[in-house]
């Protein structure tokens, strides 16, 4: 898939206050599920995270931001969270970051499959806030 | 009287009594017989008696043509026909050879015995329609199923006459029967011809050596646009290389090869997709033929696929708000935006409590209709049984700690190992572990054991709680089964988890059961086989519900 390069400015930006942070992409479309997310990773203090509500807007500042993790919402319009995935996958020095999904789909088979693309773990919708900074923490 | 009167009276008096006591075959006996009391007269009584010699002469052949025409008709009669005549009370009081020689019974062995005994134990709504008739003086007409001695049944088409005294009482009756068992089979094999014919499928009728088709219906001819004629011209092999048919070709070819007599396929050719039923059809009087049956399937892919699509899309569609709801009053409840006050926090969490209850409806409904359309997904493999239970008990604990109780497992009594599914078993035994607390006194224990038996691996989960009452347990594992002292909102339950433990179970090859007193708790088991042939049709099973 050939993904037109553009220059957008990420949805969200915000700093947690900790020494060693983690850098986290996050891509999700909805808005809401966004504000919790950026909510219950603040609470951590322990991310740098940087939204994206597509998987476009993602490609166009991942390289800049680097991150440490990225996390991916699998069904998006446009983009899936998947295909976001391979494109990044190509660009240089983001072979191997660690990617964990989230999806409202958690079939097995889509998980194995989720997996087997570099996916270090798959987070079923509805997930819990309160653990979400762990759970990232520890698949990384 | 003169000696002529007396002749003559005599004569008629013996025709007449004959006729009156005997019937037509009497009345003859009766005229020859008079013959021998015939006095010896003068001349001129002997000329007036030559002409009463000629009359009786003339009336005696007359006589005997009548009893030979009779005779032949009783003959051919008995021939043809199956003959009993039974007294008023049914009983059986004389049957033809033609009916021995049929039904395979002796004679001995149906004198005496009521009519019933020829009759088909499963199919004699008839008899009280005969009696009603003969009893009336009427005969009957009708269709009679008879027994055979080995018990099998045939078919004859009956006539049922009365017959009476001289008083003209009625006083059993005589049935003439035709076997019509070949008539009504061709009557059936020319209506499954019809409908074959008329049928919506494709039927081919294929020769097992030419491979030229024997037969085509209505639908198979439509579709090549072939009349009879140009098909009977064409073969399998014709038609592989015209219209692509390759597949079909290779299932009849493995069939001839292998000898098996019917394979089933799901096939892709003729631009839509088939369910493909072939039968090899072999007698010893000719040369076999496989009968193809097509199943248009393609509609039913189809819906299948939009069905599928719904779903995920319910599945996907439902848990975007509900991510939403649940996220935030998960974050208002543990202080992410500020205090909040007791009874706020207390209504927080009953809306807490219930996006909670409406995931798991959300994901219970779906697990439900991928089980239901064969698309849930099982993953077999080789799974450590002690560890598994003690995930699932694990797995439960959230619920268990909840109510102050302890699950108590005292290890797998017997192989530790067995081919299943492990998530799926997980799943089961949280769902009843879960339930088991659920309905549990607080405080009080759940034993969990894993028995090695002879159908193979049994799995119980046993509560101390108040038992489910006589009245619902035959609904225990219907979906929302209402059970009287259930109460689903106070206790997180969807009303649907014993019907999919049910039905993973069963996939998976095995069964499941309880056993409950009211008053001392219930125990929930599930056995998964042990037996190869078991495991590998549930693993079949499965795998069919994955490729499905």
């Amino acid at each position: 898939m050939t993904v037109k390069k553009v220059i957008m400015q990420p949805s969200v930006v915000f700093r947690a206050e900790k020494d060693i942070m983690i850098r986290l992409l996050h891509v999700e479309d909805d808005a809401d599920i966004r504000e919790i997310a950026k909510m219950a990773l603040e609470l951590s203090g322990e991310f740098d995270v940087l939204q994206c509500s597509s998987g476009e807007e993602a490609l166009a500042t991942v390289v800049g931001f680097k991150p440490d993790v990225i996390l991916l919402d699998m069904m998006m319009p446009g983009m899936t969270g998947r295909q976001t995935l391979e494109e990044i996958r190509q660009l240089d020095g983001l072979k191997e970051t660690p990617a964990i999904f989230m999806t409202a789909r958690a079939q097995h088979a889509e998980i194995e499959e989720l997996l087997s693309i570099g996916a270090v773990d798959v987070i079923s919708k509805p997930f819990d806030p309160m653990s979400l900074a762990d759970s990232i923490k520890s698949s990384m | 009287m003169s000696q002529l009167e007396h002749f003559k009276t005599t004569v008629g008096g013996l025709a007449l009594g004959a006729v009156l006591a005997g019937g037509w075959h009497s009345v003859t006996t009766a005229l020859l017989g008079s013959t021998s009391a015939l006095p010896a007269f003068g001349a001129i009584a002997l000329a007036s008696v030559v002409p009463i010699l000629l009359v009786q002469k003339s009336v005696r052949r007359s006589a005997r043509n009548a009893e030979r025409t009779l005779l032949q008709r009783l003959a051919v009669l008995d021939l043809h026909a199956i003959v009993n005549v039974v007294d008023q009370n049914s009983i059986l009081t004389e049957v033809n050879d033609h009916l021995l020689k049929l039904t395979g019974f002796s004679r001995e062995e149906l004198i005496g015995q009521p009519v019933s005994h020829l009759y088909d134990p499963d199919d004699h709504d008839f008899t009280n329609s005969i009696l009603g008739e003969i009893k009336q003086g009427r005969s009957w007409q009708g269709e009679t199923p008879l027994r055979r001695a080995d018990g099998t049944i045939f078919y004859t088409q009956t006539t049922v006459l009365p017959l009476m005294d001289e008083k003209g009482n009625w006083c059993g009756s005589i049935s003439a029967r035709t076997d019509v068992t070949q008539h009504k089979k061709l009557l059936a094999e020319r209506d499954t011809a019809l409908t074959l014919h008329e049928l919506r499928d494709d039927v081919w009728i294929v020769d097992e050596k030419t491979l030229h088709f024997r037969y085509m219906n209505r639908t198979a001819m439509a579709r090549f646009g072939w009349s009879e004629n140009e098909y009977s011209e064409k073969s399998l092999v014709d038609l592989a290389v015209e219209q692509e048919t390759g597949p079909i070709l290779d299932a009849c070819a493995a069939l001839h090869r292998t000898g098996e007599l019917i394979a089933h396929h799901e096939m892709s050719v003729l631009g839509s997709h088939f369910d493909v039923t072939i039968k090899l059809l072999r007698n010893k009087r000719s040369s076999g033929r496989f009968l193809i049956l097509l199943n248009d399937i393609s509609d039913r892919l189809a819906q299948e696929q939009l069905k599928a699509d719904f779903i995920s899309m319910v599945s996907h569609e439902l848990r975007s708000p509900l991510t939403s709801i649940k996220g935030s009053m998960g974050l208002l409840l543990s202080g992410a935006a500020g205090d909040v006050p007791s009874k706020a926090k207390s209504l927080l969490e009953i809306s807490h409590r219930n996006a909670d209850r409406l995931v798991l409806i959300i994901n219970d409904i779906l697990d439900l209709e991928k089980i239901t359309t064969g698309r849930m997904e099982f993953t077999m493999c080789d799974v450590d049984l002690d560890e598994l239970v003690k995930e699932a008990i694990a797995a439960s604990a959230v619920t268990t700690k909840n109510f102050g109780q302890r699950v108590l497992f005292d290890g797998v009594q017997g192989s530790e190992v067995i081919y299943t599914d492990p998530n799926r078993i997980i799943q089961v035994l949280t769902n009843l572990i879960s339930n088991a607390s659920k309905f549990s006194r607080p405080n009080g224990i759940i034993h969990v054991s894993c028995v090695e038996g002879p159908r193979g691996m049994t799995l119980t989960v046993r509560d101390e709680g108040a038992g489910i009452p006589a009245e619902d347990q035959h609904k225990v594992f219907k979906r929302f089964a209402d059970l009287s002292n259930s109460d689903r909102s106070g206790k997180g339950g969807t009303g649907l988890g014993l019907s999919i433990c049910k039905a993973i179970v069963e996939s998976l090859g095995g069964s499941i059961g309880f056993e409950s007193h009211p008053g001392s708790g219930s125990s929930f088991h599930f056995v998964l086989p042990s037996d190869k042939d078991d495991r590998e049709k549930g693993n079949h099973a499965a795998q069919r519900r994955v490729s499905g």
